[in-house]
């Protein structure tokens, strides 16, 4: 059991961004018969509403960055200070290298500021900051950048009705300090491996990948494939159990949260509010009833207006309801779960003085290249012509 | 919680507009999907704190079966 404390780690800055274009489920009635009635249904049970989703062309680093670079500004953050950057992502720009350098050159941070990813799912932003902790908490690191971003929508077929609804993009820049005067946060992290093909890519490394030249091999990755959910799926997309997820979210994740509270000795009354990965509205109210919570004190809004946007998600909830509208210290109590599977719990404390962005779009820039652009780019330089 | 309390809840969990009764087959309903089980699981967590598995879920055929699996906690 991973239960750790920290007594001088503070988080000073949040800034969430998310792609600005929206999809409503009630613009997607093709799905369901034409029948509102269907959507209304899954409203209410599970608080599919809107989502955001990004161009073929963004990718998850593109999110981060911006919120970076918000962060930085609007902090008046001087560079130099930045004494480590940390990327939490899935979805990496490329295999190799590590996408943390590809932004710690887009930041333009220092050299004398160290770069590295983590690789993980929804619980992505614990996993970073448990890990950040430990780093200011040895001394080792005295300010350090904490970005999580990632975009499942990316290659998602609308038409899988059981996970297109569910997902929406986003990139975070957390600022997480040393602080002299104590700051307390405990960790509980879980691991149940046994289920590591509950959510999975099954085509998607080095364990089962396209080969060169053999066309034959490939189109077996590319074969359609009928799922019992009556949609198409390809061994290159992405799989998910999505009842022994639930499973396990509503029976192993509430006593994981309760082993925390326990820990960290913080009851239901004690905590300003109780922030749960927002994977659906079901799950949100579920664990939190089983964690002894009131509905009030655990908020699915991020769900409803963004989509679950993986290891994004709890950081949008407190920039939706909290920007610049901490009035108080306050106590959090935060849980996310996924693939793994795993769930990584804190407390927190969030003070008054934190930076919060708020939820911003995302903006492109005018010279954001194209894959096609791409493709050129590299073609040139493999071929020595700059 | 009596019967005839569940029997209407079960309406709400279902999302369903017709009345549940103790005979009805589960695969009947148009609603018993993914979706209900779901629901289902979260709301015997939640009210009953009795963990049902979908190994459960997938073994019971009516109505009356279903609340055979809260135990004690649904009676007449």
């Amino acid at each position: 059991m991973v239960l750790s404390k920290f007594e001088h780690v503070k988080i000073t800055g949040i800034s969430t961004v998310v792609p600005p274009k929206e999809i409503n489920i009630y613009d997607e009635a093709q799905y369901y018969d034409n029948n509102i009635k269907k959507i209304d249904r899954m409203r209410k049970m599970v608080g599919f509403w809107k989502r955001r989703v990004v161009d073929e062309d963004v990718t998850a680093s593109d999110l981060s960055i911006q919120a970076a670079e918000t962060l930085i500004k609007d902090m008046k953050i001087d560079k130099e200070t930045i004494d480590c950057l940390i990327y939490v992502v899935q979805r990496p720009d490329y295999s190799a290298p590590a996408t943390a350098f590809y932004i710690h050159n887009k930041l333009n941070l220092s050299n004398s500021c160290a770069a590295m990813d983590i690789h993980h799912g929804c619980p992505g932003w614990i996993y970073g900051l448990w890990t950040a902790s430990q780093m200011i908490e040895a001394k080792a690191c005295k300010r350090i950048l904490l970005l999580v971003g990632d975009t499942p929508s990316a290659g998602m077929d609308l038409s899988n009705r059981i996970s297109a609804p569910v997902f929406g993009d986003g990139g975070v820049a957390t600022l997480v300090e040393y602080n002299e005067d104590k700051v307390i946060s405990h960790y509980n992290l879980e691991t149940q491996s046994k289920d590591f093909e509950a959510i999975i890519n099954p085509a998607s490394g080095a364990r089962l990948h396209f080969k060169r030249d053999n066309d034959e091999f490939n189109a077996k990755l590319l074969k359609p494939i009928k799922t019992p959910s009556g949609y198409e799926t390809k061994l290159s997309y992405g799989y998910m159990d999505g009842l022994a997820v639930f499973d396990f979210t509503i029976n192993q994740v509430p006593e994981s949260i309760k082993k925390l509270m326990e820990y960290a000795d913080i009851t239901p009354e004690k905590t300003e509010k109780l922030l749960l990965h927002q994977a659906n509205k079901q799950i949100v109210q579920a664990v939190a009833a089983a964690c002894g919570y009131p509905e009030e004190k655990a908020p699915y809004d991020a769900f409803e207006n963004f989509g679950n946007n993986t290891m994004c998600s709890i950081p949008t909830t407190i920039n939706y309801l909290y920007a610049n509208n901490i009035n108080k210290d306050a106590q959090f109590i935060c849980s996310a779960f996924g693939n793994g599977l795993a769930v990584g719990t804190a407390s927190l404390k969030l003070s008054k003085d934190i930076y919060l962005s708020g939820v911003q779009n995302y903006v492109k820039s005018k010279d954001h290249p194209t894959a096609e652009e791409l493709i050129k780019y590299w073609t040139h330089k493999l071929e020595g012509k700059q | 919680m009596k019967k005839e309390e569940f029997l209407i809840q079960l309406e709400d969990i279902l999302q369903r507009e017709e009345p549940c009764q103790e005979k009805d087959i589960l695969e009947d309903y148009v609603e018993w999907d993914s979706l209900s089980k779901m629901s289902i699981m979260a709301y015997y967590k939640k009210n009953f704190s009795v963990e049902i598995t979908l190994n459960d879920l997938d073994s019971v055929e009516n109505v009356s079966d279903l609340i055979k699996l809260a135990g004690d906690k649904i009676n007449d």
